[in-house]
């Protein structure tokens, strides 16, 4: 059968069409910081439809976690790229066009482009209250420092630290950043909107169509029900299509012209939609000499740019994730949520924890090298197992890390050398507290129709949902049909994000096709998961379900130039039990390919606040080339296990197996991407300290 | 500037396009593959007004090589850099040439991008002007007064500059055929489909060696002083040479920072790359 994907077929957001329909554009500031002082339109023809200040000053703010956005920036504009007006027009050239007619006033302000300098007393305040969304996406104890530019403090509280590190033998403390990095999915952000009789209806790309709805519904002051949110399948989402990108101005304009309007976004203004969170992430780690780990503090320097987005939930997950699957039992973090004047970050697939394992995992090689402990061993004479507790006080269960380690030693063949290779333990949390719910139908001619609001944005997730049907109900595949998500028609599901939707949806689907068995016609069922962490010490449930897994790595290294090959790379899973395997096989290697492009050098780079390499000639995703000659994946499977989400746990263990094996050869790096440059750098430091060469 | 589309000529012969060069001269930029133009013009760097596509001048598109001795080897602007590399008769007698032309970016784009055009957009980050010059290649620029023959080294002038005249087109490289060994050494510091970090060639030409090395400043650079080195050399003290010709092109530029790496990192690579370009050659 033809792959729509593959022959064209496929209907994106942006391929919806209506008669009448208006293309937009979006006019934007050239400034990280200004005032808006003037926005005058009055030379734009009359068959432009112009959106500015004075049309949406009435309209609510919205954020998903934190209220700080408003559909054009009103008076301010706080990062380069910030919409200030927007135009729609018969044809995607007019609206261009207009936007050069449109003259904007500003007046510079001083900006903060870094997240560490923000906290400093002094730096200007990127916003002066942070007002709680009402938002179900701020579902945990938000903790905004008023007065400042933290929007979120999270913190761990677990045991004493100080006690811990005076049993300590051995201390190690490092530093380590994280750059900014681009989605870059291959279908940009689409939107089309319109309005029928006063209710709202958009068809966009997303995976949040419900925290869409919700952020809307405050916009516009109507309620929940007059507003229709469609997701058509996604060319790629990565976590850039979550809560409101262009839907509000698409909305603004479709109200405002009485006439469906489209936008989609150019590659550049992808750059200024989105971005992953750069971070500061400073680890102090301590251990008896025999390498039991006792001690950890943990202080991380989240930049959410200019808006919060979902920044406070990643800033918490990095959080915790920073201390690692291990076993200690005095652990401190704070972790801070912090604007800048930078485009906002957000959701990037593995929501913080890359950041966060390449910080916990680097330190962990320091440590056995202090120790003089191989890596392998304190690994796995620290890793939890079932029973043992987490630092936010839950008892883990179905805990899997000594077999993922097991797996990529062996495939890395550990045990024969360990010159040029490096190896990486992580855990992911998934979403907690969460709610999936579908509707399983049964047609007259024998098939069945599944309404569920899990998109598709290439991650194969419909099929998974439709095979697991097909499985429960006895009937081929093909007999299970999938709408797009209609929130006129699905029931209620969090959001498809953090790889929960196989597992929470597939459970929620068990009880659907049970209730259907019982009532004959239709069957509805539903998946919760309970829990959440006390913000102010991290004590509670952090995730109900954990995504475990490892990599190895195997390097060689061009000493002259500090340019790198990765030889080998390989990373182990914990499927549980595996629904589609091509699909989680590609999965896996996607979260593979997009770790080597943010281990080898993937980085947005940002001179006072402008984007200087917004292009994808200037900026570089992995090529076929750039893969390892060996690279595979594991799936670890046991008979009877639950689900596992995988779709984002093969990314993070990447840049540290494969800075640890750089570390094996004495090259210690402490900041992404590992650049030849950086490389080289660290090669004459290594020199430098044995006395060789300067 | 307004963003309105371009006007957009397409000529269908070369005598046509001539004519539209000297009407226009410097009013209309000449497309080939578009590769560069598309990028630039995306970006919103340049807004032309007028565009001179040659996409449909199908007689700049050919390989051919005359079979006395001393005939060049004949490229046409509009041949594409995988027209090159996959060339039957390039491969066999300048392999050097498919090797380099393969290097560039991906097949998508070297399925569009014209030996012509990457010649006259002299971008710095270029792989094929570097190995053209230290073959001692030269372009053969028309107008309808007639045509002049320019070495590569006297083409690229600067960043994206030439020495082409508002009413010419380049039209045909020659590459003189070349028995001894030539050299290409791509030195990427990111993606295996990046730009060049640091480029060089090294060629014998006429019995002189000839290094040029590029990405690293507005125009390749070669310094025939430096390559004079190497003159009467036995191979007993290669070795020593090869890392005295590098040190010394390494000392004698003064390279650009980009993206892709900094002025100080691009001078260590300069002499490292040098040295393995020459060692390759000699070895």
């Amino acid at each position: 059968m033809s792959n729509p994907r593959v022959t064209g077929a496929i209907r994106y957001a942006q391929d919806v069409e209506f008669d009448g329909m208006l293309y937009a554009s979006i006019l934007r500031s050239p400034y990280p910081h200004a005032r808006v002082l003037k926005v005058d339109a009055s030379a734009v023809p009359k068959s432009v439809v112009v959106l500015t200040l004075d049309d949406i000053r009435e309209l609510g703010s919205y954020g998903c976690q934190i209220k700080d956005q408003t559909v054009l920036a009103i008076e301010r504009a706080r990062f380069v790229g910030d919409p200030v007006a927007a135009v729609a027009a018969p044809t995607k050239r007019e609206a261009d066009e207009a936007l050069d007619l449109i003259d904007v006033e500003y007046e510079p302000l001083p900006g903060v482009f870094d997240a560490v300098e923000a906290v400093a007393e002094g730096a200007p305040l990127v916003h002066e209250h942070h007002a709680i969304s009402d938002n179900d996406a701020a579902y945990f104890g938000i903790r905004p420092q008023e007065g400042t530019n933290i929007c979120h403090r999270f913190r761990i509280r677990h045991g004493n630290i100080d006690e811990g590190f005076e049993q300590a033998d051995v201390v190690v403390e490092e530093t380590y950043r994280t750059p900014s990095a681009q989605h870059v999915p291959m279908e940009p952000h689409a939107s089309v909107a319109r309005w029928v009789d006063d209710r709202l209806e958009v068809w966009t790309g997303t995976q949040t169509p419900f925290n869409l709805r919700m952020d809307l519904a405050g916009i516009f002051s109507i309620p929940e029900s007059q507003i229709r949110v469609i997701s058509p399948p996604m060319g790629g989402a990565f976590g850039a299509k979550t809560f409101v990108r262009t839907e509000a101005i698409a909305a603004c304009l479709a109200r405002k012209a009485n006439r469906p309007v489209k936008i989609v976004l150019s590659r550049y203004e992808e750059w200024l939609t989105l971005n992953r969170h750069p971070a500061t992430i400073q680890v102090k780690l301590g251990a008896q000499a025999d390498g039991t780990l006792v001690a950890k503090r943990v202080v991380c320097w989240v930049d959410t740019g200019a808006y919060a987005d979902c920044g406070p939930g990643v800033a918490q997950k990095m959080g915790y994730a920073a201390v690692g699957p291990y076993r200690i039992p005095h652990v401190w973090v704070d972790s801070h949520c912090i604007y800048t004047n930078l485009p906002p970050n957000g959701a990037y697939r593995g929501y913080g924890a890359m950041q966060a394992v390449w910080a916990s995992e680097r330190t962990m090689d320091l440590l056995a090298a202090k120790l003089g402990m191989d890596p392998l061993e304190i690994r796995l004479k620290n890793v939890l197992v079932d029973g043992d507790q987490f630092c936010t006080g839950e008892v883990m269960h179905d805990v899997h890390f000594i077999e993922c380690l097991h797996d990529i030693a062996e495939k890395i063949g550990w045990a024969e050398n360990k010159q040029g290779k490096g190896l990486c333990v992580l855990m992911k949390g998934m979403q907690t507290p969460s709610r999936a719910s579908i509707v399983v139908e049964a047609n007259e001619d024998g098939s069945y129709t599944v309404y569920c609001a899990t998109a598709e944005m290439g991650q194969g997730a419909w099929l998974s949902i439709r095979k697991m049907a097909a499985e429960l109900l006895g009937v081929e595949v093909e007999k299970v049909h999938y709408p797009e998500p209609d929130t006129d028609i699905i029931p209620y599901d969090t959001r498809t994000t953090s790889s929960r939707s196989t597992y929470m949806m597939g459970r929620a689907l068990v009880e659907a096709v049970r209730d259907l068995k019982r009532k004959g016609e239709i069957g509805y069922g539903e998946c919760v998961n309970t829990g959440g962490l006390d913000p102010d010490t991290g004590q509670g449930v952090a995730s109900t379900h954990w995504h475990q897994g490892a990599a190895a790595a195997e390097v060689s290294v061009d000493e002259e130039t500090g340019k790198f090959q990765v030889l080998k790379l390989h990373a182990a899973i914990y499927a549980g039990h595996v629904v589609n395997r091509p699909g989680a096989e590609l999965q896996n290697e996607g979260s593979m390919i997009m770790g080597l492009g943010t281990t080898l050098f993937e980085q947005i780079t940002f001179e006072e606040g402008q984007p200087t390499n917004a292009n994808l000639s200037d900026y570089n995703i992995p090529a076929a080339g750039d893969l390892p000659e060996s690279f595979t994946s594991e799936l670890l499977e046991r008979e009877g296990a639950d689900v596992h989400g995988l779709g984002e746990t093969a990314l993070p263990p990447i840049p540290p197996a494969i800075g640890n094996a750089l570390y094996s050869l004495g090259i210690h790096l402490t900041d992404l991407p590992l650049s030849a440059e950086a490389v080289l750098q660290a090669i004459d430091a290594r020199e430098q300290a044995k006395g060789g060469r300067s | 500037m307004s963003r309105t589309v371009p006007q957009w000529l397409a000529p269908n012969s070369l005598e046509e396009a001539l004519t539209l060069r000297a009407q226009y001269g410097d009013e209309a930029t000449v497309v080939a593959g578009g590769t560069f133009i598309g990028i630039v013009m995306n970006q919103k760097i340049m807004q032309p007004q007028t565009l001179l596509s040659l996409r449909n001048v199908s007689e700049l598109a050919f390989i051919e090589a005359g079979q006395d001795e001393g005939s060049p080897l004949r490229i046409g602007a509009m041949t594409t850099h995988r027209a090159v590399e996959r060339s039957s008769l390039i491969r066999q007698h300048w392999p050097v040439l498919a090797s380099t032309f393969a290097l560039v970016a991906s097949p998508r784009v070297r399925n569009q991008a014209t030996v012509g055009g990457v010649l006259a957009d002299a971008d710095y980050a270029s792989d094929p002007p570097t190995l053209l010059q230290a073959l001692n290649a030269t372009v053969l620029a028309r107008s309808e007064k007639g045509e002049r023959e320019i070495p590569v080294e006297q083409l690229i002038t600067g960043y994206y500059e030439t020495s082409l005249r508002p009413d010419e087109l380049l039209v045909e490289v020659r590459i003189p055929r070349n028995r001894e060994r030539a050299v290409y050494r791509k030195f990427r510091s990111r993606s295996s489909e990046d730009r060049p970090c640091v480029a060089v060639a090294a060629a014998r030409v006429d019995g002189k060696l000839r290094v040029v090395v590029g990405a690293v400043a507005e125009k390749p650079q070669y310094f025939p002083d430096i390559c004079a080195l190497a003159d009467g050399e036995t191979t007993g003290n290669a070795q020593m040479l090869a890392a005295e010709i590098g040190r010394r092109y390494a000392e004698a530029i003064d390279p650009l920072s980009d993206s892709r790496g900094s002025a100080e990192y691009r001078k260590r690579i300069i002499a490292v790359e040098v040295r393995r370009a020459l060692e390759e050659m000699l070895s």
